[in-house]
């Protein structure tokens, strides 16, 4: 049952044809329940084949459908129509090129998730039939929060660093850095350090602290970054130390 | 197939040519985009009026040990309407300045007790405490409480 019609201004971008992004309107009959993603899955099936964006789970859990709605990042998923009135401006995640209509080239992102190894690095391997890594609760907490990330990169749309600066690692992975970093099971922190500590690293973030604002999941990647200088510092001065590194 | 060549035979197939699209951003204006950025901008700005203000105390010392001429020179200064005006200034610029860190200090310092996380209020309230009897203890001490 439609309840009422809602106007769409989508941001559109067709390599082939445009020069530039340019701004198109929907009008779209929608009902109470319905989120963002559904009025653009409506728009796909029903008004305009042509229009890309990426989603996949519908239930906040796999950070497909980040987008730009009404100027704060969001997943299209988890905003509800009803808390929008007039008409609703969706455009891609900032700070990424755009590779088609709301589909932006993460690549960038992927490059420097990797380059932060994260993943456990264990003492020693274990063979499956050795069993698992154990910790307990209270180890488990200590990170648990910056576990939580889902890779949606509304952090990385909403962090004016890493779009003045494009060298910058950014938060999702220097909050992930530092989940691997406080990880009972895990001793990889000196392997990370290079690409933490450097400049483009946790050094380059002025703490602005809107990834953690519009984080969905919590994570808190601006309250990692400053936690990951002050153990950054720390490994400085104690380098410094008879027995130190330098 | 190098990636050029990959796009030039999608081409000729009718596919997609990928031509990714990179949206400026203004160096000079790109806090004016969101009102979080303004209000980054308005603590990191606070800051400098708390330095201003602590350079003009620490001239005020220097002034207070070149003799009394000197001294009352700088209290003139410091009293004269466009110095209130400034330490009125700089007092609000202050109260911005600290309440945007003590907000902040949760973040950067995530404390663990008893297995749990302790809760960031908790840990701005504790600041806002100790604030408020350092500025009694200030204020007793100038003789204005």
């Amino acid at each position: 049952m439609s309840i009422r019609t809602i106007k769409l201004e989508v941001l559109r971008y067709r390599p082939e044809q445009d020069k530039e992004p340019f701004f198109q309107t929907y009008t779209v009959p929608c009902e109470e329940e319905w989120v963002v993603l559904d009025a653009l899955n409506h728009v796909k099936d029903e008004i305009d084949r042509t229009l890309s964006y990426r989603w996949s789970c519908h239930m906040f859990v796999c950070g497909s459908c980040g987008m730009v709605i009404n100027g704060e990042e969001k997943l299209g998923c988890k905003a509800f129509l009803r808390d929008y009135s007039g008409t609703i401006r969706i455009e891609p995640l900032r700070n990424f090129p755009i590779e088609r209509d709301l589909v932006i080239v993460q690549d960038d992102f992927i490059e420097k998730l990797t380059s932060v190894k994260p993943y456990l690095i264990p003492k020693e391997e274990k063979s499956i039939e050795q069993g698992t890594y154990k910790q307990t609760p209270t180890e488990l907490k200590t990170y648990k929060q910056y576990s939580m990330c889902m890779n949606c990169l509304l952090c990385y749309s909403a962090c004016p660093q890493y779009g003045l600066e494009s060298e910058f690692i950014g938060p999702a992975a220097l909050a992930l850095a530092h989940r691997y970093n406080t990880d009972s099971r895990d001793v990889g922190r000196s392997a990370r350090e290079d690409m933490a500590a450097a400049h483009e690293g946790v050094w380059a973030c002025s703490f602005v602290g809107a990834c953690s604002q519009v984080c969905p999941k919590d994570v808190d990647p601006a309250g990692a970054i400053q936690q990951l200088k002050f153990s950054s510092a720390v490994d400085y001065l104690t380098s410094y130390l008879p027995g130190g590194k330098r | 197939m190098s990636s050029q060549a990959q796009q030039a035979s999608m081409a000729q197939d009718g596919a997609t040519v990928r031509r990714p699209y990179v949206r400026p951003i203004s160096k000079t204006s790109w806090f004016m985009t969101h009102s979080r950025y303004k209000h980054y901008m308005l603590h990191e700005i606070s800051s400098l009026f708390v330095a201003i203000y602590a350079v003009i105390l620490i001239v005020g010392l220097f002034r207070l040990g070149s003799g009394p001429a000197a001294w009352q020179g700088w209290l003139d200064a410091v009293t004269s309407p466009i110095g209130i005006l400034f330490s009125l200034a700089a007092f609000v610029f202050s109260i911005i300045h600290a309440t945007a860190w003590f907000k902040a200090v949760p973040q950067a310092m995530r404390l663990m007790r008893g297995g749990e996380v302790v809760p960031g209020n908790l840990i701005i309230g504790v600041h806002y405490v100790v604030w408020a009897v350092v500025s009694l203890f200030v204020l007793i001490l100038a003789g204005v409480a």
